[in-house]
């Protein structure tokens, strides 16, 4: 186990210190602002305290919402990337912050800032030489909590598209790769270790007063040298103007076609790529993103556009093409290239040897024999409006048995006879198995889902050498080609990009650079 | 003897309490002024008007002649020396720190804050090696010498003494009392000592001021206070003074 863990970090050792150098880069950002804002506010209602207690109990609220809620809200606002991971992750840090600043200031004894004030002090001398100093092992406890907090916190901003080394587990969660999950939490809980010794030393250094000897000030302009040297690295990260922005869904399939059109891309053109993987929400926040210009191309399917960009009732099929793409050129900005061939659906599989025995094809093929069989779907297709009830009465089926069982476990219980049929995405990394076969949906009760790339009008103005690469992708892959391509990642744990890169290969599509 | 400091008709009351009501009173420049009385008395109140802490409804406060309602009260305060009872020595700041405090508000430089630092830390009575200590690391008395300097360190005209030796045994407090009486002579500030101790106020002042509920039971030179007590307050209290 050790043994793969770090195997899989050396093998992967520039991804993972990118994906750490943002992830510090954002805590940095993060923990500055919400360090100087929530002292100024804490400073601010020590002197009042009706208002601290309204303002703590706003912060309070504020604290309860959960983290991805939070994320999910700021998208509309803020939309994807850094800036709402840094302004989610600030706006938790501020609240230990300001109640433990207020705390700290209020709880020390009156007789001696009174003293302080008798002296002569003016008020900002008070503050500075004697109410922060005295507040400072509270604050600061506080400050080392947080610290450790954010550094875990920033891991779910892979959600909204940050970077990090949510990435890394993100990435591991969608495409069933534990090895990824492990490599980016273990990291996160290293950097937090790290940060929380490095925090202790110092607070021991300022209460033996050992500091006071190197001096606060040099003390601070190194601190405040490294977060801006960080910043800078974070923001000048993405200036690079040749840059084709590519976002994918949280899903293996999504990171595989990102892959292959961002490799083709870099083979065929001078063009550079970023690709920003597994956005929480998929198209509902994808779509926002690109409309604005936070990306320029991402991997979708028709259906999908239909139902939730263009809010379609009625099922999509194959003939509305030209409608959809003609409302996403006028309406967005955008347009439909590289139509892949493979259409992503629900559909029903059954056990090879009783297709073979009852020669079954299609859905209806299956409606006269099964009242022989046992059928198997995940729970939320018995309780979706177009799940059972609706394909049952489509075409008349009615089933021996009907079981719910998890999807993961699916596959299992049909190779092992406990299932005789099931629902499946027909691009399931599992369908490539030959104990299975894939039924036809012969009244196409089904949306049709067919993938293909979402690209802004101006991009491909801009860069007309893209058409040719999109030209080349289209009907370049089937529904086994994916399922393969799926279950390469998800079962086989390769990494979506060299799955990819083989997939060019092997369609003639790769050129050999010499270089 | 010119007058330093002149209550003009002070009103003061908290919370619709009336705490001081039509007081004047002068003190005069050099004096070493013992007030006595009960808690609640007004005393600290008296006290904490003259730099402007608290500060009177009604009425003036004169020091040297000027109204404090016209003067820069940060200034003032820094020539106005201030130690109370029990630790308000800043934990944070080693001895010298605490020491030079308000010299160097006032932007002295590092050499002459050491200078002063020697010299006051002489004149209260305190051994060189303790400079860079914390006051958690002192004895009471020291704690006690060190809040004393830290009021000197600026040389101040008036010093305010809200019962600086209250929280320390009777031994130390004896020895405390005799070094700030010898300290007052040689410097000839002006001190104003707040104390509940008849016996100290009888020991250390050379005018007292009793006060009860806000009033002036009586005020004069301590033999003739002590020998002429004016109201059943200030003879119970002398009585007392003798017993101990």
């Amino acid at each position: 186990m050790i043994q793969k863990i770090l195997n899989e970090f050396s093998v992967n050792f520039h991804f993972y210190m990118k994906l750490l150098a943002e992830h510090i880069g954002i805590i940095a950002v993060s923990i500055s602002i919400a360090v100087v804002v929530g002292l100024w506010i804490g400073i601010l209602i020590s002197k009042k305290p009706k208002l601290a207690n309204y303002i703590i109990s706003v912060v309070n609220i504020v604290y309860t919402i959960p983290s991805i809620a939070l994320l999910g809200f700021l998208i509309s606002l803020t939309g994807i990337g850094n800036t709402t991971a840094i302004i989610a992750l600030t706006i938790y840090g501020l609240l230990p912050i300001v109640r433990s600043t207020y705390v700290g200031i209020t709880t020390i004894d009156p007789s001696i800032i009174e003293a302080s004030q008798a002296m002569g002090s003016k008020e900002l001398q008070i503050l500075y030489k004697i109410k922060l100093p005295l507040a400072f092992p509270v604050i600061f406890s506080s400050i080392r909590n947080m610290v450790i907090m954010t550094v875990a916190l920033a891991g779910i901003a892979s959600f909204v598209g940050a970077g990090g080394l949510g990435v890394a587990i993100y990435r591991g969660i969608t495409t069933n790769n534990e090895m990824l999950i492990l490599v980016g939490s273990i990291i996160i809980a290293l950097l937090a270790l790290v940060l929380d010794g490095i925090l202790g030393i110092f607070e021991k250094l300022v209460l033996s007063h050992k500091l006071k000897k190197i001096g606060y000030k040099r003390f601070t302009a190194v601190i405040v040298a490294v977060i801006v040297g960080l910043t800078t690295i974070l923001v000048t990260q993405k200036s690079s103007k040749d840059t084709i922005e590519i976002a994918s869904k949280p899903t293996s399939e999504s990171y595989i076609l990102a892959e292959i059109a961002g490799e083709l891309i870099m083979n065929e053109t001078d063009l550079d790529v970023n690709i920003t993987h597994g956005i929480g929400g998929g198209t509902a926040n994808i779509h926002p993103a690109i409309e604005k210009g936070e990306f320029d191309i991402y991997p979708e399917y028709t259906g999908t556009s239909w139902q939730i960009v263009l809010k379609k009732d009625e099922n999509y099929t194959n003939d509305k093409f030209e409608t959809l793409n003609k409302a996403y050129e006028e309406s967005y900005g955008l347009t439909w290239r590289g139509l892949l061939g493979f259409n992503n659906t629900y559909s029903l599989g059954i056990r090879k040897e009783l297709a073979d025995q009852y020669n079954i094809e299609t859905f209806s093929d299956l409606a006269q024999f099964a009242n022989q069989f046992t059928f198997g779907a995940e729970y939320d297709f018995f309780e979706r409006e177009d799940g059972y009830k609706a394909l049952m009465d489509a075409y008349k089926l009615n089933f021996k048995k009907v079981r719910d069982m998890d999807n993961g476990l699916k596959y299992q219980a049909l190779f092992d006879g406990k299932l005789d049929v099931m629902t499946v995405f027909t691009t399931d990394g599992q369908l490539s198995d030959s104990r299975i076969k894939i039924l036809r949906d012969d009244k196409e009760f089904y949306p049709k889902y067919i993938a293909g790339f979402v690209i802004r009008k101006d991009i491909i103005k801009k860069y007309p050498e893209l058409e040719e690469v999109f030209k080349k992708l289209e009907n370049s892959i089937s529904e086994m080609d994916m399922a393969e391509m799926n279950y390469r990642v998800e079962i086989g744990k390769e990494s979506p990009r060299d799955v990819a890169i083989s997939f060019l290969k092997d369609k003639g599509l790769w050129r050999d650079k010499d270089e | 003897m010119n007058k330093i400091i002149e209550y003009d008709s002070i009103t003061k009351s908290y919370n619709g309490k009336v705490i001081l009501e039509d007081f004047s009173l002068d003190i005069m420049e050099g004096d070493f002024l013992c007030i006595v009385g009960t808690s609640g008395s007004g005393k600290t109140t008296l006290m904490k008007m003259i730099n402007g802490l608290i500060v009177p409804e009604k009425g003036n406060i004169f020091i040297g002649g000027r109204n404090i309602k016209d003067e820069n009260l940060i200034s003032l305060r820094r020539k106005i020396g201030y130690a109370i009872q029990g630790n308000s020595l800043f934990p944070h700041m080693t001895v010298f720190e605490n020491i030079s405090y308000v010299p160097k508000l006032e932007g002295k430089k590092e050499e002459e804050l050491s200078e002063i630092v020697n010299e006051t830390m002489k004149l209260v009575g305190l051994p060189d090696d303790i400079k860079e200590k914390y006051p958690s690391q002192l004895s009471g008395g020291q704690q006690q010498r060190v809040g004393i300097a830290r009021a000197y360190a600026n040389n101040p005209k008036i010093l305010l003494m809200d019962e600086p030796f209250g929280a320390v045994d009777s031994i130390t407090r004896f020895h405390l009392q005799e070094d700030l009486r010898s300290i007052h002579e040689k410097t000839k500030c002006t001190i104003i000592f707040i104390t509940h101790d008849i016996y100290e106020a009888f020991k250390m002042g050379i005018h007292i001021l009793v006060m009860n509920n806000g009033k002036i039971e009586q005020y004069g030179r301590k033999e003739e206070v002590f020998k002429y007590p004016k109201t059943d307050f200030v003879k119970n209290l002398i009585a007392m003074a003798k017993l101990s």
